[in-house]
């Protein structure tokens, strides 16, 4: 156990253990957003583990979480897309913190791992994490509603 | 299809064919000459798709 392990273990089980709460419990609105979150919660936790266990090779579950999440999402808000249209969520406060969360997180670890092609990796990462979190949150809260012909 | 037209669809397929083959370069553990040949020609094809994927949204 050391300090990046530390931290993915509380982000884990504090943040990943809310989302769950929150996808399990409450009116639609507050569950596709915690569905959401949770994908954004569990990426940095993954990128910590790989650092805390030395294995650069467990960042590509990151990768795939950050590409995938948000694109689970978007599923969930065309196929929810009438309930959500009567009672839109608005959960943008929690939707940055997460972001920022990820992007701190993503920072620190670049200026661990120092200049080249694993900081430019991680790079990617995160701009597919936090890009990625703040469409899918925008398509939920309907601000693709225009877009929506046919 | 006149010149200028097929020009600027060539243009663009070589912008997305560089720009996948520098992402695959970066996310691979390892740089060698199969990685490059295998690199390539994945991201040739995801160029193809990504320009006919591009016209299709745009309705061109």
């Amino acid at each position: 156990m050391n300090g990046w392990t530390l931290t993915a273990t509380v982000a884990l089980g504090a943040g990943v253990g809310a989302t769950v709460w929150g996808v399990a419990t409450g009116p639609l609105r507050r569950r596709v957003v915690a569905q959401n979150l949770s994908s954004a919660l569990a990426c940095p936790g993954l990128l910590l583990l790989a650092q805390g266990y030395g294995r650069p090779a467990y960042i590509d579950l990151a990768l795939v979480l950050a590409l995938l999440g948000p694109v689970g999402t978007l599923v969930f808000a065309r196929l929810l897309a009438d309930d959500l249209a009567e009672d839109p969520p608005h959960a943008w406060g929690v939707t940055f913190a997460v972001a920022g969360y990820g992007a701190v997180v993503v920072l620190v670890l670049c200026a661990v791992t120092g200049p080249g092609r694993a900081m430019v990796k991680l790079l990617v990462i995160g701009a597919l994490l936090i890009g990625g979190n703040l469409v899918a949150s925008r398509a939920l809260s309907g601000g693709f509603a225009r877009s929506r012909r046919g | 299809m006149d010149a200028q037209t097929a020009l600027r669809g060539a243009l663009e397929v070589l912008l997305w064919w560089a720009g996948l083959t520098v992402l695959w370069l970066v996310l691979i553990s390892t740089v060698d000459t199969l990685e490059w040949v295998v690199g390539a020609s994945a991201a040739l094809v995801g160029a193809l798709a990504a320009r006919a994927a591009r016209r299709a949204v745009g309705g061109r």
